[in-house]
């Protein structure tokens, strides 16, 4: 007595219908097809970003190459003969045509060099590697602000919904996501480092110097960046952890007789959490945006005060690299998020049909 | 029979008196909706009548043009309301000037935004084919780019000034607002109503103008308000960094930046710009939060 | 309704549709302690800023041990409320009034940590859609786990063994690989034969199956429902079958009961109600079940009117706007709720005639109803 399909089953072993035809069975495919799957997502984004990416430096090479002011003007000062400023013009290969210096750039880019700064002649990416690491630990710690903030504080408002936790905690976030970064930078330094003295208000001491002083010197800046985005966060979380207490799941979960905080922490906030991470990683170009004068007021020797600088300055290569940075971050965090939507998200890792 | 109730409450609602408790209820719910929009609305209103009307029947003195003789006087000093600044400028007059200048930014990158973002992304999501892909891709690069480096660049280029920086806070507002619409218009774009207007022959630009602007439309003043208090930052934050309004030009940006120097002697000259800047943003935030509220409930 | 003979028309069909079932169903007998009481429960809800609506009013039955009692109604008639009742899963905007009391213990007014003991542990529950009722993003083995630890101090492979007992309980196949699955992985069927072992994880003594079966196809239906009953004989549970499907009520109830509008408008064992139908509601449920007897495109009898707003005064019977019956009566006051013959309970000034054996059908307004 084989069974065929589901439609043609016998009534003296109508439980075999419930068996998926063989050959289909679901469950767990083992590690193999999930990296499989994984890595055809992971590539398949990364191609259509790439496009993206090529097309921000393009743009970034001609609206740098279209602000008025010579580069070579600006380095040599007011006070320079126009034979010297020729001289270094041809030096720094400035007088070449837009598009020769363009594709000099670029096929320099695609093999690792990104050519060396105007002023001072450093390798673009030696001053990339020395900013970089400051900045990303400022936005690193930034980004954990942010969830600190956010989680619980979504997750206890969404318990009781208008209650006084609750009207207390949006207002706040309303207001707190209107404060600009270098805002409550001021302000912090203000009432911390200026009248309090907990806190330095200038300066970095690097991990060498200690961890605890590498923290000190961080803590301001990051609140600064974090909590007003902490806020957009909550906010978000807020709206998603009731949608999904709405679901019928949720009503399952509490039919068992769960504790309502274990249904809350258990299954609606991680399943609220996905939208977040579509948010974090949207929200990635306004973080590095904030980087630039939070770094200034604090004086971290960072991307964004480098980047302040290159601008005014003139020096392209510097500030392409910089824009390079920027959209290669913007871009592989959005990957990053997808891939870690795949990883979490069973419905999609487990890609196959049920019956 | 008799009815064993055990919540008396229930019996109560359903007397005469439990009705009229339901009558209260709902009328405090419409309550808290409405101040939830109209105090910011208000404050907002009370903002731009202080910086725009203010000065023309209020005896202010003027920002500019201080003698160095007023430098540094306090606060409540006659005719100087704030006290003055390092420059003997009057420092609620500069308030007030300089929120001319930021409500003037806010608004004009946020219209540059809606009708030239609006009309791009409009475009873009309503024709199909290589426009469609085309203005996807530029519009993804735009977004992708960034807006602060942009921002940054093209007010370095073109020299301080009010008008500059509403042309630089623009190129971010309006990919801004395109895809915003973009976005809209492909939700909109299958509905019957849109096929509907085809089917009867109306010209593209007819229907893009007449029958889906006016539904992008709510959403998108309501991410104007939005956009106007993330323009009055950038516009603080560019003069701060010297790129926008120049000294002696009042401007809160400047106005921080000034006040920096003088932070632990004097911190009122940072605070009150600060707040100003604060109070704005949230009061547009506040409003524009209470406007989607409304709308997405219908 | 489509004239005279058609109040005697359900009859002989229903009642044989009820004798097929009569071997399914549990045989009548004498029946065990009552494990539910609902007495006079009313819902109403009053969401923020709009109006009272009255979603069940003066909800009264009983379900004893190891039998089946079905609540029948339309969308609206307020059976899910009263379902989430009981189970105090109602949202914040409900007022209970009323008594429901399992086994003796008052549910009404219990604080929700009292309520929480007694919720997946005596009385437990299943839901329509299974597959939006699981987590999707939890295994369906850690989800009863999770059931069974939330009432007994168990370890983890304690709750894991028991999930697993539970799965074969349920006839699932290949019940240890299942419990490392994902929702998304099982068939509809299959999912609800997770939800039943959910339910059953801590043996409550009450079971309600809230349409349990409306989302599933016809024969995974008989399959769900062959199993429920197998295992209410198995252990001695009560259920609570809530669903708008008459045939499926005629097949496995004990005893039905008739809700439209948020109030009952019928009770009786279900042989009784089929033979003897009083209600023209429920007389019109019945002929609007598809029979086989009947020619091919034969068209269904429908009701003309919709189902009344509950947030308005109801004066008089609900029905009376819809009914063919509808009398002076009718519209001005509402029929009383009351026992007129022994187990059969209905509110109607004009009930319909006892059933094949009557010779008239439908008479007029003037005559009451005849016994």
């Amino acid at each position: 007595m084989t069974v065929q399909s589901t439609n043609r089953t016998t009534t003296a072993n109508p439980e075999a219908a419930l068996e998926p035809p063989p050959g289909t069975r679901p469950g767990f495919q083992g590690p193999g097809l999930l990296r499989s799957s994984l890595l055809r997502l992971a590539v398949r984004r990364l191609l259509t970003a790439i496009p993206v990416v090529w097309g921000v430096t393009f743009l970034g090479f001609t609206v740098l190459n279209l602000l008025p002011g010579d580069a070579a003007q600006a380095l040599l000062g007011a006070d320079a003969t126009p034979q010297e400023v020729a001289k270094l013009s041809r030096q720094l290969h400035l007088d070449q045509p837009f598009f020769t210096r363009y594709w000099n750039w670029l096929t320099g880019a695609l093999s690792g060099h990104l050519g060396s700064s105007l002023g001072s002649g450093q390798q673009v990416t030696t001053i990339l590697a020395q900013r970089l690491p400051v900045t990303f630990e400022l936005l690193l710690f930034a980004f954990v602000i942010s969830l600190l903030i956010a989680i619980p504080v979504a997750t206890f408002a969404a318990r009781k919904p208008g209650g006084i936790f609750d009207s207390i905690t949006t207002f706040i976030a309303l207001v707190g996501l209107s404060i600009a970064p270098y805002i409550l930078a001021l302000l912090l330094i203000l009432l911390f480092a200026v009248n309090l003295s907990w806190f330095p208000a200038l300066g970095w001491t690097p991990i060498s110097g200690g961890l605890g002083s590498n923290l000190r010197s961080l803590t301001l800046p990051a609140l600064s960046l974090g909590f007003p985005i902490g806020c957009f966060y909550t906010r978000l979380l807020r709206a998603d952890v009731l949608e999904q207490l709405e679901e019928d799941y949720v009503t399952t979960a509490h039919a068992k007789g769960l504790a309502g905080w274990r249904v809350l922490m258990r299954h609606a906030t991680p399943n609220s959490l996905f939208g977040l991470i579509t948010v974090v990683a949207l929200n990635v170009g306004t973080l590095l945006g904030g980087t630039v004068i939070v770094e200034q007021i604090f004086g971290l020797p960072g991307i964004g005060e480098e980047l302040f600088q290159a601008i005014q300055t003139r020096d392209f290569p510097v500030v392409e690299g910089i824009v390079v940075v920027f959209a290669v971050l913007v871009v592989v965090i959005g990957l990053l998020a997808d891939l870690l939507y795949a990883v979490l998200d069973p419905r999609i890792r487990y890609d196959n049909p049920g019956q | 029979m008799t009815i064993p109730v055990s919540n008396e409450a229930a019996a109560a609602a359903i007397t005469a008196a439990g009705a009229s408790r339901v009558r209260a209820s709902r009328a405090r719910g419409r309550l808290r909706q409405s101040l939830a929009l109209y105090l910011p609305a208000g404050l907002l209103v009370l903002i731009i009548a202080a910086c725009f009307l203010y000065p023309l029947v209020g005896n202010v003195s003027p920002p500019v043009g201080g003698s160095v003789l007023n430098a540094g006087l306090p606060a409540g000093t006659p005719g100087f309301p704030l006290g003055t600044d390092a420059s003997g400028n009057d420092i609620f007059s500069r308030l007030l000037y300089g929120g001319r200048v930021s409500l003037e930014v806010g608004a004009a990158t946020q219209i540059i935004g809606i009708v030239l973002g609006g009309l791009i992304g409009m475009i873009a999501g309503y024709s199909r084919g290589i426009l469609a892909a085309v203005l996807m891709r530029v519009l993804d690069v735009l977004i992708a780019f960034p807006s602060l480096v942009l921002a940054l660049a093209i007010a370095e280029g073109l020299g301080p000034g009010e008008l500059h920086v509403i042309w630089a806070l623009s190129f971010y507002s309006v990919p801004a607002f395109a895809r915003l619409a973009r976005a809209a218009t492909l939700r909109l774009r299958d509905q019957n109503f849109m096929l509907a207007a085809s089917m009867s022959g109306t010209p593209r630009w007819r229907i893009v103008l007449f029958h889906l602007a006016p539904n992008l439309l709510p959403q998108q003043l309501t991410f104007a308000l939005l956009g106007a208090g993330v323009a009055i930052i950038q516009e603080g934050a560019l003069s701060f960094l010297s790129l926008g309004v120049p000294p002696p030009g009042a401007s809160w940006g400047n106005m921080i930046a000034s006040g920096m120097q003088t932070m632990s002697v004097r911190p009122s000259l940072v605070l009150l710009p600060c707040l100003a800047l604060l109070i704005t943003v949230a009061a547009l935030n506040l409003m524009g939060d209470a406007l989607r509220a409304r709308w997405s409930a219908r | 309704m489509t004239g005279a003979g058609a109040a005697a028309g359900p009859g002989p069909a229903a009642a044989s549709v009820a004798a097929a079932g009569a071997g399914i169903a549990s045989p009548p007998g004498p029946t065990g302690p009552t494990v539910l009481e609902v007495r006079d429960l009313s819902v109403r809800f009053r969401p923020r800023g709009r109006d009272e609506v009255r979603a069940v009013s003066g909800l009264s039955y009983s379900v004893p041990a190891g039998r089946t009692v079905a609540i029948i109604g339309e969308s609206g008639s307020g059976k899910t409320a009263s379902s989430r009742a009981i189970m105090g899963l109602l949202p914040r905007s409900a007022q209970v009034s009323g008594s429901v009391t399992l086994s003796g213990t008052e549910l009404i007014g219990l604080s929700p940590r009292s309520l929480r003991r007694y919720r997946g542990q005596d009385v437990a529950m299943i839901f329509q859609d299974p597959a939006r009722s699981l987590n999707p993003t939890m295994k369906v083995g850690p989800q009863i786990a999770e059931a069974v630890r939330a009432h007994q101090k168990v370890s983890r492979a304690a709750a894991r063994e028991r999930a697993i007992e539970l799965f074969q309980l349920v006839r699932l196949s290949a019940p240890a690989q299942r419990y490392n699955e994902y929702p998304h992985q099982l068939s509809g069927g299959m999912r609800q034969r997770v939800m039943i072992a959910m339910a059953l994880s801590c043996s409550p003594k009450l079971l309600i199956a809230d349409e349990a079966t409306t989302a599933l196809d016809v024969t995974t239906q008989a399959r769900i429902m062959r199993l429920l009953t197998e295992l209410q004989e198995q252990l001695g549970m009560a259920i609570l079958m809530i669903s708008h499907d008459l045939g499926l009520a005629a097949c496995y109830a004990d005893e039905v009961v008739v809700m439209y509008a948020g109030r009952t408008v019928e009770r009786a064992p279900v042989r009784e109600l089929f033979r003897n139908v009083r209600m023209p509601y429920t007389s019109a449920l019945l002929g609007a079940v598809p029979r086989l007897d009947r020619a091919a495109h034969t068209p269904l009898p429908v009701v003309q009117g919709r189902p009344p707003d509950l947030s308005a005064d109801l004066a008089g019977c609900p029905f009376a706007p819809r009914c063919p019956r509808a009398g002076e009566k009718c519209a001005d006051r509402q029929p009383p709720f009351a026992e007129h013959k022994p187990g059969h309970w209905y509110a109607c000034w004009y009930p319909l005639p006892d059933g094949p054996d009557a010779a008239d059908g439908s008479d007029g307004p003037d005559r009451e109803g005849q016994r």
